[in-house]
């Protein structure tokens, strides 16, 4: 006996069995996202006033994205119909289009956005005082206007949080272009490191709270002094690495100090500088950027746009990584759909390979539909 | 879709409502984004339901078209399916965030059995 | 054995008809890499039942540590001190000791030992050998399907499974160890706990999740397009039904345990707070380097949308099964088919909206906590209707007592203790007392233990003689069956007294510090001797059962070989179509396509005369009655 209705459809049903299973899978997608969404919505609710770091995100790259998406979800339903009309042509153009747009919404993620995140870090202060100090060098002496609406924008757009907190819990974000050393020798970063952004982000990590634990006893160190177990709670970039500053350059276009509140006033016009910087400085305009020299004492904590930086970043990437998973393996199965055996596989039944192109579409307009409620609540609102 | 239609369908009817849903979507984003950039929204709660309504709105389209559910929803596996998921999905984030605001709720400690030991919330002082 | 060479020369006569166009295949392809979901039911079987006695295993090393603490484990001792040779960190004084010092259960190795044995005897042992094992093997014979929806992506969930379990097992040989945070992994504790076991823990549930949902999806699919011509849905046999709702519990609640294991597994290793609240402290005095903002809560809400729907993925094959086999043992219809059917849809609905009676404790509202209390009440009306229906399908019965039937029998009252002492620990005032006692362990282990694991043996002793062609000795199954029952409940019955007296289930010794036996002088607050002692009576419990199931596994494989052939396809007399087909069933399962006729439970229709007591449901003779009773529906 053989299975029946691989092809055409059950009478009673009204389904062929990829399309029965197709929906059941895309079911337990739904409540897999939706769980997500829901520690999403759950964390944000219970969120501590000026954690929720929302403001932090670009919203060009989103809708960008957004756009590339919609059209790849409409090439490959064009695709199908083409299958339907008969015309082999019409669908592997189609076909290849949404591989095309596909790629791109990966390559930006993945080449762009997330690195430039991976480069750009938060530093907050152990006093108000210091925090003072460093902002005055950034902004000038009458920093507090300007220093606070870039605060709102970023960590209370919605101004519910009036005081908002202090000025010592307010970050300072911009690259780490160089650190000094417990001799005073001053290292810049490629030549002290030489790694891509990707490590980058795990490299650079610092809370005040570890130097008291240096001499917890309840961790095991090994004869390095690092910590053997679970390393990344206990990791700290400045003890690992004998560090007495950092040399930091203030994202350009945020902190410039001759821009006034007025520049400032949307939000869209100040993205930080991920737009027009990578994370190698040597070769942008960085020679008119502002150097800070913040030492180890003043922070209090240091941590680039990684997950560990903040609950919304770990939505974030937790979100967008599992949904580029999913991306990737709709571009892996509609590759295996244009490999030059499909026209034999067409050809020898092109009911069922037009049956198996309306399930790669399916899937990837769910995940096209994840990616538009993904939009709002990550980048927009 | 469930009966198969002549070409002329697909090439009269279902193109031009592909290119159609593919307009709404592209219509709907920019209208999201433009409300962001010009800040149209200053609180939360408005914000959250315009955006949720219009993604509702772009992801009912993708489905019904794209998904050509408008022609399936009339098989009863498929639309079962669909409905328990959504009530499973909305109970579960209902009843999770649910339980959640409501342990955080001010002055709502007393409701539950552990008030005797619970401290206050702590909200940072104002600067 | 004329039987099985007559179905041999006739499958291979048909070898080629079938379509499948593999007429040779290598012993790689048949019986490692296969597709056929028999095979691939049994490869799920023969896992399952291995991690059964792993699980086991586990839990008599805990019990000689309750019993007896601090005393080398007799014979597992100096295996655990050489495997275990490992280092773990004490808390306080920065020094390390093995985690299996002189052959003895340090709590940390307890703690191992019990997270394991949770995860295996539910991910790794009963789910798989219910849901997975018997649902492969016999509801595509059940349905009259060749094979399987999706047979590529059957093998793909059972290697998925299989992965999960190489990571689940070589996590205990790590250094530190295996996963010490309970099977329920709360955080924080499981997010900033040293050792790596938890990660290894995360990354095997993630494997064996998706291999659930890619098994869920290809079961429902398979149920609901692979149906025999004549199978309309109330012809299906109840064991498909309660398999068909199983996978649909699989499907929707296991999802979310997936998206909070991933999010588990943030915290570990990118260091993200997604569990962790702000200022949260761990093994020392200052906080923890994280950002904080998270909710310990929001796993507690994932697991448990998960956790409560597994009960039922644990217990409703179970059910399946007994109602199969009651109804053949009786040779008389189910009584309140329909009834049943319509009470495992409720049941299935409703056990997605109760999972919060698992967290009374957390200090949640009392408006929440009502909702969750009258949705628990409203669930077990359906337990007890599918319930009482077995106990009425019993009722004038011509009742053969083999050994699948005894156990079928036994799983009734079993698991009627275990659904009816539920009650306490759905409401909220009482559930304070009882939460994470010994009370809550007994009542869930009377619903898995001597309930599900009962009727998988049952189902084992029934549908052996199709898979292999011979019978399990009668004798030494009652041996088995007796035996196991008596020990069961010497184990479980007492832990509900000591849960009543306040025994707490997280001690590694057994109660013995906190009752503070060692120290005549205290009194207060200390739990007596008569509850203390009957740590001993659990424990040789433990022992005689573990001692049972050496009859069962001999059993097993000598029956293999050299049981009692059976005679003919239908040993049982049966009605459903895996026994209307060779033994064991060639690829393909049926020589011809099956019609059906007839509803699952035609047993003893004096309307019929085919010269037997029941009416196969690919009989063509007709049954007046029962074209009545259609007619009527």
């Amino acid at each position: 006996m053989e299975i029946p209705y691989y092809d055409k459809e059950r009478p009673d049903t009204g389904l062929y069995n990829g399309k029965a299973g197709i929906w059941l899978f895309l079911a337990s997608e739904v409540m897999l996202f939706g769980a997500l969404f829901s520690a999403y919505v759950l964390l944000r609710v219970g969120a501590e006033p000026g954690t929720w770091s929302m403001g932090l995100m670009n919203q060009w790259v989103g809708a960008f994205n957004t756009l590339i998406l919609i059209a790849s979800s409409a090439t490959i339903v064009m695709a199908w119909v083409c299958l339907k009309l008969n015309d082999w042509k019409g669908f592997r153009k189609w076909k290849w289009a949404t591989v095309v747009f596909a790629f791109i919404f990966l390559a930006v993620k993945w080449s762009y956005e997330w690195p430039a995140k991976f480069t750009h870090y938060d530093v907050t202060f152990a006093t108000n005082e210091s925090a003072s100090k460093v902002f005055t060098d950034v902004l000038g002496e009458n920093f507090e206007d300007q220093q606070k609406s870039i605060w709102e924008r970023r960590y209370d757009p919605t101004k519910e949080h009036a005081g908002g907190v202090d000025l010592k819990d307010r970050p300072l974000d911009g690259h780490i272009v160089a650190y000094i050393d417990s001799n005073n020798v001053e290292h810049s970063i490629d030549e002290a490191w030489g790694i891509p952004f990707w490590s980058h982000a795990f490299a650079w990590r610092h809370d005040r709270k570890n130097i008291e634990k240096e001499k917890d006893k309840s961790i095991r160190y090994d004869k390095d002094g690092r910590p053997v177990y679970k390393q990344g709670h206990y990791r700290d970039t400045f003890r690992d690495k004998d560090i007495k500053a950092i040399i930091i350059v203030p994202a350009h276009g945020t902190w410039d100090r001759e821009s006034s509140g007025d520049k400032h006033a949307s939000r869209a016009t100040v993205k930080y500088a991920e737009a027009k910087h990578d994370g190698n400085h040597a070769n942008s305009d960085a020679h008119e950027h502002h150097r800070i020299t913040i030492a180890r004492e003043d922070i209090s904590r240091l941590s680039s746009y990684e997950p560990a930086h903040s609950t919304f970043f770990a939505t974030y990437y937790t979100l967008t990584g599992l949904h580029a998973l999913h991306v990737l393996g709709g571009i892996l199965v509609m590759l295996y759909h244009l490999l030059p055996v499909s026209r034999r596989v067409y050809e020898k039944n092109p009911v069922q390979f037009t049956n198996r192109i309306e399930i790669t579409g399916l899937f990837w307009h769910f995940v096209d539909l994840v990616w538009i409620f993904l939009f709002p609540i990550l980048y927009l609102f | 879709m469930s009966d198969d239609h002549s070409p002329e369908y697909y090439k009269k009817k279902f193109i031009p409502l592909i290119y159609l849903v593919g307009g709404i979507l592209i219509a709907g984003t920019i209208i999201t984004f433009a409300a962001d950039l010009m800040g149209v929204f200053k609180d939360f709660t408005h914000a959250m339901i315009f955006a949720l309504t219009v993604a509702v709105v772009k992801a009912s389209a993708v489905i019904y078209i794209f998904m050509h559910l408008k022609w399936d929803i009339n098989l009863k596996t498929i639309s079962l399916t669909l409905g328990c998921t959504v009530i499973f999905l909305i109970g579960m984030m209902v009843l999770t965030v649910g339980s959640e605001i409501d342990a955080n709720k001010p002055g709502h400690a007393e409701n539950t059995w552990n008030h005797v030991d619970k401290p206050e919330p702590t909200v940072k002082p104002d600067k | 054995m004329e039987t099985t060479t007559q179905s041999e020369t006739e499958q291979n006569e048909h070898g080629d008809d079938h379509g499948h166009g593999h007429a040779e295949q290598s012993f790689l392809t048949k019986y490692i890499f296969s597709t056929d979901h028999k095979v691939i039911g049994i490869q799920y079987g023969i896992g399952s039942l291995v991690f059964l006695l792993i699980g086991f295993i586990l839990i008599m090393g805990m019990r000689w540590q309750m019993a007896k603490p601090d005393t080398p484990v007799p014979v597992l001792g100096p295996i655990l001190e050489k495997v275990y040779a490992h280092e773990i960190a004490l808390d306080g004084e920065g020094k390390t000791v093995p985690i299996f010092k002189d052959g003895k259960i340090t709590a940390s190795g307890y703690n191992q030992f019990g997270a394991m044995h949770g995860t295996i005897m539910v991910f790794l042992a009963i789910v798989p050998l219910g849901f997975a094992a018997f649902g492969n093997y016999v509801v595509p014979l059940q349905i009259g399907a060749p094979d399987m929806c999706f047979p590529r992506v059957n093998m793909a969930s059972f290697w998925a499974f299989f992965a999960g379990c190489i990571v689940m097992t070589v996590s205990f040989f790590i250094p530190g160890g295996a996963a010490q945070a309970g099977w329920t992994s709360y955080s924080p504790l499981a997010s900033v706990i040293p050792t790596d076991g938890q990660s290894y823990w995360l990354v095997g549930m993630v494997l064996l999740i998706t291999s659930s949902l890619l098994g869920a999806v290809n079961f429902i699919a398979t149920i609901i397009q692979l149906r025999a011509p004549g199978m309309t849905w109330f012809r299906l046999p109840f064991f498909v039904w309660a398999q068909f709702v199983t996978a649909f519990l699989l499907l929707l609640a296991f999802p979310p345990l997936e998206a909070a294991g991933i999010m588990q597994l943030m915290d570990r290793v990118c260091d993200t707070s997604f569990f962790l609240p702000s200022g949260v402290f761990a093994a020392g005095t200052e906080p923890m380097n994280v950002s904080g903002g998270g909710s310990p809560l929001l796993w507690q809400h994932l697991f448990w949308f998960l956790g409560h729907p597994e009960v039922y993925v644990l217990i409703l094959p179970a059910i399946g099964m007994v109602t199969e086999i009651l109804s053949n043992n009786t040779r008389r219809p189910i009584w309140g088919y329909k009834l049943m059917v319509g009470g495992v849809l409720v049941l299935g609905f409703l056990s997605f909206i109760v999972w919060a009676h698992h967290m009374y404790l957390t200090g949640m509202s009392s408006k929440i906590a009502t909702f969750f209390q009258t949705t628990t009440m409203i669930i077990s009306i359906p337990s007890v209707i599918l319930l009482t229906c077995l106990f009425m399908s019993l009722w004038r019965g011509a009742i053969r007592f083999n050994t699948p039937s005894m156990f079928a029998l036994a799983f009734l009252p079993m698991f009627g203790i275990g659904g009816l002492t539920g009650l306490p620990l759905g409401f909220n005032f009482t559930d304070l007392h009882l939460h994470d006692s010994y009370y809550v362990i007994a009542h869930f282990h009377y619903v898995v233990a001597p309930g599900t694991i009962f009727a998988l043996f049952a189902g084992l002793y029934y549908w052996f003689p199709k898979m292999t062609g011979r019978r399990m000795s009668e004798y030494w199954g009652k041996v088995h069956f007796w035996g196991s029952l008596i020990f069961m409940n010497i184990i479980f019955m007492p832990m509900f007294i000591q849960g009543f007296a306040g025994m707490s289930r997280r001690m590694s010794d057994g109660g013995a510090t906190y009752s503070m036996i060692n120290n005549p002088d205290v009194t207060s607050g200390a739990l007596t001797d008569s509850i203390m002692n009957m740590n001993s009576l659990i424990t040789m419990g433990a022992f005689g059962m573990g001692l049972v199931q050496v009859v069962f596994i001999v059993n097993f494989f000598w029956s293999i070989r050299n049981g009692e052939k059976a005679d003919g396809d239908n040993p049982w007399k049966a009605t459903t179509l895996e026994w209307q087909t060779p033994t064991p069933p060639p690829h393909g399962n049926f020589l011809t396509e099956p019609k059906v006729y007839h509803g699952p439970y035609e047993y003893s229709n004096p309307d019929v005369d085919n010269g037997e007591d029941f009416l196969a449901q690919n009989d063509p003779h007709k049954s007046t009655s029962e074209d009545i009773r259609e007619a009527q529906a």
